[in-house]
């Protein structure tokens, strides 16, 4: 698999492109910032949404377990998956036990995660991804590449050719006005023939028993109103306790994600539709584990906004496909290692550690820290390359030691002043690539001080 | 089972408790004028009209002129027909929908209905166009205000709908219609 | 008296020899008793950042010993200092690491909130763009940036828009990234290399001839290109600027 950094590499061979995804998500980062200034308190207030993460975090079971008391008194069916296999069987099962065939899904990063969809399409259902964006990449049979704008990377071009193919729209014509209406008669076919409707969920709301679904299109509502049979997919970490703290975190969501007071829909289901059915699956994956991590544990407060990718200039600049990971950018260099650190070794590293994650981070999760921290990890388990580990400790020596280092200091200036142009600038030279090397003076400062401090005394002695 | 399993994994490794901080006071102490030119701002930042009309038979009349041929509650047992029964594609025909809204915020434009407001959950949504009547004596300032005037234990499903459906997929380009109402008008009296 | 350790970064000894002697001579001339440990080496980051925080140990510790009988210590360089104060952590707790991690200032904050001087005097007749290092705007607050609900403030745009004749000009990503991040420069070259031309472009369109910031890193990374590029545009730590008064 090539990693970030060959991926990033390939991304930026089409400047022109590279540039406007850059562009494109400045601008949306932009817009948060100006929604986040049109708050009073708006600092105040991701501190209280942090505060009530945290307190969620220490009294998660307790939380559940209201919240399936809850959703079994209004009527619903609570489901608990502890893996993704688990998650997928249940849901086919629930699906196979209503004779469904067909299937509408609105965004849900949860799905991704467990492989539902191909899942599914193995066992006949067919599955239709209902955000527009979601639909556009399904067609494409790529993954998304930003969990909040999954077809970003995508010019309305390609759109407009794609839905040719697909759609039958007419040739040449990428007018997002008119490829989006011929998407809403497409989709709406889809929704009136669903037989089950599935969800992601932004918020469980643990006093009452809520599920809440945030969207702009309205597709997570056309899906779960029409369908017989709804299907609500969460992550263990997605409860919070009531509908105050309901209110904290409305009030930030759509805001750090695209800088809109508030998505269009907001909707909260509670009770199945008269004659109809409403599932709950809760599930784990690795998250119950996670919460055991002292160090990581903060990764779980994730509202899944996407605010830390628009503002990551490591993001904006390799694209999210560039991660490897179901989630890119900072929080899922994060989430990857966690999950598989093998695999994901490299994403801790695709960072500056410039700290703007951190700061448009609702929950102020300290992802930046979090980086740091599983640099050491990576490092400590050995599977970094050998040659890295041998630098490190030479490196090490070097640096610790005054003579040590004030040889190799002299040694590496000689070189850079003496050798040839050719030998310094070999291709194994990675940062004399495509930037000059320091000019090397002959004199370190430790040198001149030296030096100076010597002639200083000796003056003072005469004079 | 796997219930147990997860809930045992919490247990074991959920950190030391900490207690919930008092929330942030943020009631806010502006007048129904006031909250109202913000109300209206914010409805034209998410691409919703508005109309400020005063009397009942001055909205009746403006309505039943741009209007005729709308549904709504009270009008040709509209309740019946399309009740929880009805039939998607019938559901499908309705154009435009005129529903009352229980409250509105005035920070982002939102406005709340629940069941009890449409026949079938599908309304709102369905719908080409979508008119809602909010008294304007019933905006507050921010979401931490109307979730506390709110108690969702009283219906099986609500929504807060701010403005009309909308899109911005293709290229970051803002198109209204995905898939819900194409536009969302609301009558403000 | 009050002593002052002077912690010039391994870098700019080996490379910039002048951003210490800059910062030498900026504080001797304020009147402060100020003292170079020779057995100084380096901080530990740029193996902390690398993951080999453990390999880092000795050479902190080295930093200690030299450093542990200053009252303050200050250095050019705001990555160095953030790494000091926050990353110590890993070292035994003992009162002289405790001494060290407590009093090690970045220049400019240490001239702002320790001598509370803002007007140094300075002269410099040029179209400066600032450059905010991220270490020292978001680790060591030197500023606040601009994803921040809060009232904007930078320390280093304190002191220079002092100085006579100095203009600073107005960028549009005024705290973005330069790109350098330590082994990120070589680890991601490509992406690297392509934020650091977005900065200098920035700085280019909106007018600057100099760019200057409290790290020389991100100077060293930016020089390359514009050196590699054979563009105009100058690079300036901001010691050598602070130092250009009439103290």
């Amino acid at each position: 698999m090539r990693g970030h950094s060959e991926k990033a590499a390939q991304f930026l061979k089409d400047e022109n492109r590279a540039d406007w995804h850059d562009q494109t998500l400045w601008m949306v980062r932009q817009k948060r910032d100006v929604a986040a200034w049109s708050v009073p308190g708006w600092e105040d207030l991701r501190e209280e949404a942090s505060q009530i993460k945290d307190h969620v975090l220490s009294n998660l079971d307790n939380y559940l377990l209201q919240f399936e008391e809850k959703v079994i008194e209004n009527g619903g069916t609570v489901h608990w998956a502890s893996d993704a296999q688990e998650f997928n069987d249940l849901i086919l099962t629930i699906i196979q036990k209503n004779r469904a065939k067909k299937i509408v899904k609105s965004k849900s990063m949860l799905t991704e995660e467990c492989g539902l969809n191909p899942y599914l399409e193995k066992n006949g259902v067919e599955v239709v991804d209902t955000d527009l964006g979601e639909r556009i990449i399904q067609f494409r049979n790529e993954p998304p590449s930003h969990i909040v704008l999954p077809a970003i990377h995508l010019k309305k071009e390609e759109i407009g050719e794609l839905f040719e193919e697909k759609l039958k729209t007419a040739k040449g014509n990428s007018d997002p006005q008119y490829l989006t209406a011929v998407a809403r008669s497409h989709l709406r076919e889809k929704f009136l023939a669903a037989d089950v409707a599935i969800t992601g969920v932004n918020f469980a709301v643990a006093d009452t028993g809520t599920v809440v679904v945030c969207t702009n299109e309205g597709n997570a509502d056309m899906g779960v109103h029409a369908a017989k049979v709804q299907i609500h997919c969460l992550g263990i970490e997605k409860i919070i306790p009531g509908t105050k703290d309901l209110a904290v975190f409305i009030r930030l969501l759509a805001r750090s994600a695209t800088g809109q007071p508030i998505t269009t829909y907001t909707s909260h289901y509670r009770k199945p539709k008269p004659g109809g059915q409403m599932h709950v699956v809760i599930v784990d994956n690795g998250r119950s584990k996670l919460l055991g991590n002292e160090t990581y544990r903060n990764s779980l407060k994730c509202i899944r906004c996407g605010a830390c990718m628009n503002t990551c200039p490591v993001y904006r600049r390799s694209g999210g496909h560039s991660y490897n990971y179901v989630i890119p950018g900072p929080i899922g260099s994060i989430l990857g290692p966690d999950s598989d650190i093998n695999k994901f070794k490299d994403l801790p590293f695709v960072s500056t550690l410039c700290g703007s994650c951190t700061n448009v981070c609702p929950v102020k999760i300290n992802i930046h820290e979090l980086l740091y921290d599983w640099r050491q990890e990576i490092s400590e388990q050995k599977i970094l390359p050998l040659s890295k580990r041998y630098l490190m400790k030479i490196a090490g020596i070097v640096l610790a030691h005054n003579t040590v280092y004030n040889l190799s200091g002299k040694v590496a200036r000689w070189a850079i002043r003496n050798l040839s142009g050719k030998l310094i600038y070999h291709r194994i030279n990675v940062w004399g690539r495509e930037r000059e090397l320091p000019e090397a003076p002959r004199e370190s400062f430790k040198q001149w001080y030296r030096k100076n401090s010597l002639e200083r005394r000796s003056g003072n002695e005469q004079g | 089972m796997s219930r147990d399993s997860i809930l045992k994994t919490i247990r074991q490794n959920k950190p030391e408790f900490t207690p919930l901080q008092k929330y942030l006071e943020v009631t806010d102490p502006k007048s129904g004028r006031e909250l109202l030119e913000i109300f209206e701002k914010s409805l034209n930042q998410v691409g919703a009209q508005f109309i400020e009309l005063s009397l009942n038979e001055e909205i009746d009349t403006y309505l039943s002129i741009h209007f005729p041929e709308a549904h709504q509650i009270g009008k040709n047992g509209f309740w019946d027909q399309y009740g929880a029964d009805c039939s998607k594609e019938k559901l499908d025909q309705i154009d435009t929908i005129i529903l009352e809204g229980q409250l509105g915020v005035a920070e982002n434009g939102a406005i709340w209905l629940d069941e009890s407001d449409f026949p079938n959950r599908l309304v709102p949504f369905i719908a080409q166009t979508f008119i809602v009547r909010l008294d304007s004596g019933k905006i507050l300032s921010n979401m931490m205000e109307a979730y506390c005037r709110l108690n969702l234990e009283n219906t099986g499903f609500g929504v807060f709908i701010s403005g009309p459906s909308k899109t911005a997929d293709i290229e970051q380009s803002l198109v209204y219609g995905a898939h819900g109402p194409k536009s969302l008008l609301v009558v403000i009296y | 008296m009050i002593k002052i350790g002077l912690f010039i970064p391994c870098y700019i000894d080996q490379f910039y020899p002048q951003v210490g002697i800059a910062t030498l001579e900026l504080l001797q001339k304020i009147g402060l008793n100020i003292v170079y440990p020779l057995k100084q080496t380096c901080c530990g980051q740029p193996l902390a950042n690398s993951g080999a925080e453990r390999e880092a140990i000795p050479v902190c510790k080295n930093f200690v010993r030299n450093f542990s009988e200053f009252d303050y210590i200050v250095s050019p360089s705001g990555s160095c200092v953030y790494y000091i104060r926050e990353h110590y952590n890993i070292l035994d707790q003992t009162d002289q690491v405790k001494k060290v991690r407590q009093n090690t200032y970045e220049l400019c904050e240490f001239i702002i909130d320790v001598l509370g001087m803002e007007d140094l005097k300075i002269e410099y007749p040029h179209k400066v763009g600032i450059h905010q290092s991220c270490h020292g705007l978001r680790g060591l607050k030197l500023g606040i940036p601009t994803e921040l609900a809060a009232k904007q403030f930078s320390k280093v745009h304190q002191l220079l828009g002092k100085a006579k004749g100095i203009e600073i000009i107005s960028l549009d990503r005024k705290d973005e990234c330069c790109g350098f991040g330590g082994t990120f420069s070589v680890i991601e070259p490509e992406v690297s290399v392509k934020m650091g031309k977005e900065r200098i472009r920035d700085h280019q369109i909106n007018g600057a001839e100099i760019i200057t910031a409290t790290d020389m890193s991100c100077l060293m990374h930016l020089e390359g290109i514009i050196r590699r590029q054979n563009w105009n545009t100058k690079v300036v730590h901001i010691a050598e600027i602070l130092n250009c008064n009439r103290l």
